[in-house]
């Protein structure tokens, strides 16, 4: 039963001086949804019998299995107190550390909240994390320490005990608040320093430093919990009793005859009383006076605990009757203990009034919210409130007013979107049938049957010789019949069967100003709205209709349609919502994504982002299972971002869907979520794929185990030269420096290539001018055209040159003389980090100019052919040779380029080979294939390349290999592969830098995680004021799966990781390495079993792509299970 | 001896590599899955293929080759010297799990194509590997051992067809016509293009399509032989796929 029903909360509603708007917020499992419970059952939502147990918010399946909330919601309760009403909106909050950014919505939308403490615990990790939110939102705290019946049933503490623990916990939190509190003032300092830095004129008179920084001028005694102001209260939510001194306060005034004042102030503290003198003194160490909580209080309680868990029924009696208590007969008689302190509790000491009591008199009403956070809320970034547009700084009164006149202006945060299934919606539940609907149904039903009826008669009577025509018929005939009762339900409920499937999303909302009205005209804005946007766009006291206004980016306007109070699972229609009220609105979902502010106004300037403590950076792929169902899953995916506060959903450049969740719970719950409710298919989640880079070096100084190289005899150096000659074919011939010289398949053309490392700073050059490479690059293909191009513009041209002399400055020695004036090309896809490098002497074409010398004869020769060299080599620099991964930071240098004789008239074909090489570049998107000859590959006649005799060739170039311009694409890409192939190759990895925040006591821990996971610490430093430590380190992408989830558990969530994408940083270890002295034989042994990282890398990605794999089947032949056949 | 099952020893965990030299049959005795490796240069040790260093001329029962024949055929007697020529050159059997191995490895190398070569025509991005390979199970793909990799993935993506939305990744062509025959070439070129993106009548008709890989050739037979050699043709890329990471928003 209802007792307040959703009239009586609608008149609340306009008592904005009544309302409070509260969350709770604590660590996970110190009794949030409990003290939830508790709460709600005072209003008779639920039976006081299961408050505790049914845990009413926890409305989801899994968050009932798991026995933690995973997503914030909202309820609103009743409270009377005297003559006084007070509606609360209480929102309870998630305490995991994956679900923060629930509790970050949450706060948003409150005046106060209640932080929630386990007695035994005290404070935990996410305590501090709440704390810090709450305080970043500039929302006041109340404080419960919860469990108190733990110190005595699990703990057994005496009174004594159970208080000075009791005090250690509240110096535990106002020492965090004191932390939260000093940095601040602080950072404010900093502030004003730099400020007064920017304009050290205006005051200079102040001569004096002032060191004091500023601490003590500020007053910050409204700050801490204390029992004495009234904002603790003792609670134990699972026995449901709860108390604050007051409540004692009042009693022992009248028994005792000392003033209630006096009490208050010496109730918590180190106060005896002299029983005799019916005076309060200060505690006397030595004479063993028990403080005054201990002997006023807790004894009281602990002799109840002793009396029923002892079960001495006179005792029992006794106090009940003292205390002036009826227990029911039922729990009076009750074997379980829990149940007859239960009852006696929740009577003698009810937790809801201790609690909703605090929090009336405690916690601010919206009309009291400080101008501080108003302004805060408004100034995005580094704006500050005076910056903002005059229009914006007037609605700051309407925040302060929260007035619910027509004429204020409508103002309403969105904080998140949650989904409900549209069944649960209240238009569509489904209502009592009246009389007369029953006698409807009743009578179409008949009508239904006779006409079935009939139809078989029908059926029969056209006789078997048309019955396949029947059979076709029939069902048509029984289709709009079997409607039939649906549009009538379609009437009664307007949820068709199609539709009962989907999900409504309703935003979590706030009214901060003006009443919410159904039907109302309202401007959404969007996160990155702004409102100085709007104010040049539209010309000052516009007067045009809603709909003609100029498109504003990240604005839109809508109609507020639906307008419900969240009732915990429930939701109720409702007209209008006054000011100061959280409520949910539906039908926005095609105007806003996760959150906006929705204003009547479209000066008004959104609210700042909301403050997540966890960033997401748990990834993973998903799939689904069967691959037909890829429109499902990415739908749903994308319902799934709507829900989600804290969910990031991608798509990769691989194809692959990418979900990034906060933690491994949260993972796990978006999982379910997709499964069940958004996409509803299966689906399959794995590791995403991760990208690696292949670079060479120069040759190593040092061997495994830091013996110079050269100095020792190399045991199996003659076993090693012997592999790799055999790697290389016939007919290609290898310099001791690395030139690489290779003939073409018909031996009409001769290419030399060497490879080279580009050094670091000319791989981050060309990384960071790739969109400059790829613009001059398009520049150079038009001017080869010979077309017209527009001049080309002066900025560009100046970028360019400024591109060309860092390259310059980079690439200096003799090693690389005018290397920068010989480019040729950049690779792949034309504007990577690798480069083509022309030093044959009879040709010269560079990317700076153009092709020189057009002129002459012999140079056109060569030109026509130079488009095939450069597809080799993009070909090449696409993929390497380790493990088909792009390479990077790699120069090729074309030595020296022959062309035979009769090569010249291959010349002659030139309108088809144009096309070949252009098919070959083109090839930048394919991969390994042989590019060859893509003509071939075309007809899906996949014969090896190079081999079927081309049909149209009359020029005698095209002979058995191939088109000429084929051959040379494959015989440059060969040529590229191998001059790799002799240098010593390395892989880079994809690095993350991550920022950990950690405290000081768990900083071994995270180093532990981080040197297992080969990371490698950058710096550390202390936050000032607070004893975090910031560490930054890199950590290669490759070991990052599972990395933020292990870090969190080994440090008990005391230390959170971030982690963004850096750099690319070369393996330092060779993935061909194989001991070849002494030392290191002596050191690794004969087969190198210790880990090689770069080895282990490169196998897993051939592995992956279905490449050759030296690997051993078996390892050891002896050990294979022997299976005998035929028996 | 007497052929009951007691005294019958089955040579359980042997591969035979076999070699016909001199007209003589030879026979070595080797660890199963061990063969392949070795002629691959991964294995190196060779106790760990050979399960013993004799030559045989029968393993299965145990009949050791003659000195002499051995020498008339190879020209030595070393039984290890011949055993590596044996192993090297001579016929194998190829174990269950060599077998295994390779056929996993053709089935990755044929996904890796396909998913290399096709987009999802809706959202013009590939599909991954990994999609690609459950979708071969799907369709119940056998790999045949003799094919090359790349002909398998052409005939995996017509079956694929058929099960979803998968597309060759189109390819970008610009053709640059000379205007008098250009009208009658676009009308034959019209049902070999798929989208033509843009068209431009100035001097010449320049027209930048999108086509399927198949067609190429067809297409670029047709222009010459249409044109005379006048008319040109050129890719602009070979495949039309997104580029970049898109965020859901």
């Amino acid at each position: 039963m209802v007792l307040s029903g959703v009239d009586k909360m609608i008149r609340l509603q306009k008592n904005t001086a009544n309302i409070r708007n509260i969350c709770v917020l604590a660590h996970v499992d110190h009794g949030k949804t409990t003290l939830a419970d508790c709460l709600i059952s005072s209003n008779g939502i639920i039976s006081s019998r299961l408050a505790g147990k049914l845990r009413y918010m926890d409305s989801r399946e899994d968050e009932q299995v798991r026995g933690i909330t995973m997503k914030s919601s909202a309820i609103s309760l009743h409270y009377a107190e005297g003559h006084e009403e007070y509606l609360i909106n209480l929102i309870d909050s998630p305490g995991h550390v994956d679900f923060s950014s629930e509790v970050s919505t949450a706060v948003r939308i409150c005046d106060g909240c209640i932080i929630v403490v386990d007695a035994v615990e005290g404070v935990c990790p996410q305590t501090q994390a709440v704390l810090r939110q709450a305080w970043l939102e500039n929302i006041r705290p109340v404080l419960v320490i919860n469990k108190i019946d733990r110190l005595i049933v699990e703990l057994k503490f005496t009174p004594q005990e159970a208080y000075s623990h009791l005090k250690n916990i509240l110096e535990q939190i106002n020492a965090l608040t004191g932390t939260l509190f000093t940095s601040k003032v602080l950072e404010e300092r900093a502030e004003r320093e730099t400020e007064s830095q920017a304009k050290p004129h205006s005051e200079q008179g102040e001569q004096v430093y002032d060191w004091s920084a500023g601490l003590e001028d500020v007053d910050d005694s409204q700050l801490y919990f204390s029992p004495e102001q009234g904002n603790v209260v003792f609670t134990s939510a699972i026995d449901g009793w709860g108390f604050g001194i007051e409540h004692f306060a009042r009693i022992y005034s009248q028994k005792i005859g000392i003033k209630k004042e006096v009490l208050l102030k010496t109730l918590w503290g180190d106060y005896y009383i002299n029983m005799k003198a019916k005076k309060i003194m200060k505690v006397d160490q030595a004479k063993g006076k028990k403080p005054l909580f201990v002997q006023l209080i807790l004894e009281n309680i602990w002799s109840l605990y002793d009396a029923v868990l002892k079960k001495d029924k006179e005792k029992i009696d006794k106090i009940v009757t003292s205390l002036g208590l009826k227990i029911g007969a039922r729990e009076a008689r009750h074997s379980d203990p829990k149940v007859q302190i239960n009852a006696i509790c929740s009577q003698w000491l009810p937790i809801s009034h201790a609690v909703l009591a605090m929090v009336c008199h405690k916690l601010p009403s919206p009309l009291d919210m400080t101008s501080e956070r108003v302004e805060k809320l408004l100034c995005t970034g580094s704006q500050t409130f005076e910056s903002l547009p005059p229009e914006t700084q007037a609605l700051k009164a309407a925040f302060m007013k929260c007035g619910s006149e027509d004429t204020a202006p409508v103002i309403i945060f969105v904080s998140k979107m949650f989904a409900v299934d549209v069944k649960a919606l209240p238009q569509n539940k489904p209502r009592p049938l009246t009389q007369e609907e029953m006698a409807q149904r009743r009578e179409r039903a008949r009508q239904r049957h006779a006409e079935k009826l009939a139809a078989a008669q029908g059926q029969t009577s056209q006789g078997p010789t048309q019955d396949g025509g029947a059979l076709e018929t029939s069902p048509h005939e029984d289709e709009p019949r079997g409607d039939e009762p649906d549009v009538a339900s379609v009437s009664r409920q307007p949820v068709s069967q199609e539709e009962s499937s989907q999900e409504a999303f309703i935003a979590f909302a706030r009214v901060f100003s003006g009443i919410a009205r159904r039907g109302k005209k309202i401007f959404v804005l969007g996160p990155k709205y702004s409102p100085v946007d709007f104010l040049q766009r539209v010309p000052l006291g516009f007067s045009a209709p809603l709909e003609d206004l100029p498109p504003v980016p990240h604005m839109a306007c809508c109609t507020l349609e639906n307008l419900y109070l969240l009732m915990g699972r429930e939701l109720e229609d409702l007209e209008e919502v006054p000011p100061g009220n959280v409520l949910g609105i539906g039908g926005l979902q095609d105007f806003v994504l996760k959150s906006a502010t929705l204003c009547s106004l479209p000066s008004c300037p959104p609210f700042i982002p909301l403050n997540f403590e966890a960033t997401p950076i748990v990834r993973v792929a998903v799939e689904p299972k069967h691959p037909s169902e890829m429109p499902q899953l990415v739908k749903g995916m994308k319902l799934l971002n709507q829900a989600d506060p804290c969910v990031q959903v991608l798509i990769q450049e691989t194809g692959e869907h990418v979900l990034v969740t906060a933690g491994e719970v949260h993972l796990q719950r978006c999982l379910d979520d997709l499964r069940e409710r958004f996409a509803k298919i299966h689906i399959s989640v794995s590791e995403p794929i991760i990208p690696f880079r292949e670079t060479i070096t120069k040759p190593p100084k040092v061997d495994m185990v830091n013996e110079e190289i050269g100095r020792q005899q190399k045991v199996a150096v003659i076993h090693q030269t012997k592999e790799e000659q055999s790697k290389i074919p016939e007919g290609i011939h290898v310099d001791s420096d690395g030139l690489i010289t290779i003939p073409t398949p018909n031996k009409l053309a001769t290419l030399s290539v060497r490879a080279i490392p580009l050094p670091e700073e000319v791989t981050r050059i060309l990384e960071e001018n790739s969109d400059l490479i790829r613009s001059m690059e398009l520049l150079t293909s038009s001017l080869n055209e010979g077309r017209n191009t527009q001049a080309i513009h002066q900025k560009t041209q100046e970028k360019i040159w400024e591109f060309k002399g860092k390259l310059e400055k980079h690439l200096t020695g003799r090693k690389w003389r005018n290397t920068v004036d010989q480019i040729w090309s950049f690779g792949p896809r034309k504007c990577g980090p690798n480069i083509l490098v022309s030093r044959s002497e009879d040709f010269q074409n560079s990317v700076w100019s153009g092709p020189a010398g057009r002129e002459s004869k012999e140079a056109s020769r060569f030109r026509d052919f130079g488009n095939s060299i450069v597809s080799g080599f993009q070909l090449a620099t696409l993929s390497g040779p380790m493990c088909e991964e792009p390479l990077m930071g790699v120069c090729f240098v074309l030595e020296k380029w022959e062309l035979n004789k009769c090569a010249e008239q291959g010349a002659s074909d030139k309108q088809h080979q144009g096309q070949c090489d252009l098919a070959g570049e083109g090839q930048g998107g394919g991969k390994t294939c042989h590019v060859g000859d893509e003509n071939q590959e075309q007809q899906d006649v996949c014969s090896e390349p190079f081999e079927e005799t081309s049909q149209k060739g009359d020029s005698p170039v095209i002979d058995c290999y191939g088109p000429f311009s084929g051959q040379l694409i494959a015989t440059m890409k060969e040529a590229c592969r191998y001059a790799l192939q002799v240098k010593p190759q390395r892989l880079m990895a994809a690095m993350y830098t991550c920022d950990i925040m950690a405290t000081s006591d768990v900083l071994g821990r995270v180093y532990a995680v981080l040197s297992k996971r080969e990371g490698r610490v950058l710096q550390e430093e202390m936050k000032e004021g607070t004893d975090m430590f910031i560490i930054k380190a890199v950590l290669p992408v490759a070991e990052s799966f599972g990395f933020a989830d292990e870090i969190r558990k080994r440090t008990s969530g005391l230390a959170s990781p971030q982690l963004v994408f850096s750099h690319w940083e070369v393996i330092p270890s060779d993935p061909f390495w194989v001991p070849t002295t002494e030392e290191e034989y002596l050191h690794f042994g004969e087969k190198a079993d210790s880990e090689n990282q770069a080895r282990k890398y490169m196998n897993a990605v051939r592995k992956r792509k279905g490449l050759y794999v030296e690997e051993k089947i078996v390892e050891h032949a002896e050990k294979q299970r022997t299976l005998s056949k035929n028996k | 001896s007497i052929f009951t099952p007691t005294n019958q020893i089955r040579l359980t965990n042997v591969a035979v590599v076999r070699m016909k030299r001199g007209g003589k049959r030879f026979e070595i005795a080797c660890y199963k899955n061990k063969v392949v490796g070795w002629r691959s240069g991964v294995e190196k040790d060779l106790d760990e293929v050979l399960q013993t260093h004799s030559v045989f001329v029968n393993v299965s029962k145990g009949q050791v080759a003659k000195k002499e024949d051995l020498i008339s055929a190879f020209g030595t007697d070393d039984q290890t010297e011949i055993c590596k020529q044996i192993l090297t050159k001579g016929e194998v059997q190829v174990s269950d799990k060599e077998r295994h191995t390779q056929l996993e490895q053709m089935f990755r190398d044929i996904a890796t194509i396909v998913a290399d070569k096709c987009v999802n025509p809706e959202t013009k991005r590939p599909y991954t590997v990994i999609l690609i390979e459950r979708a071969m199970k799907d369709i119940h793909y056998s790999v045949k051992p003799n094919k090359s990799t790349k002909q398998q993935a052409l005939e995996v993506i017509k079956q694929l067809k058929e099960k979803m939305k998968i597309e060759r990744a189109h390819m970008r062509l610009r053709f640059i016509l000379p205007v008098n025959e250009g009208k009658k070439l676009k009308e034959k070129l019209k049902p070999l293009m798929k989208v033509v993106e843009s068209e431009d009548y100035s001097q010449q008709l320049e027209i930048v399509c999108l086509i399927d890989p198949g067609c190429f050739r067809e297409i670029d037979e047709l222009i010459k032989k249409e044109t005379k050699g006048r008319g040109s043709l050129e890719v602009l890329s070979l495949k039309d796929v997104e580029e970049g990471d898109e965020k859901f928003e």
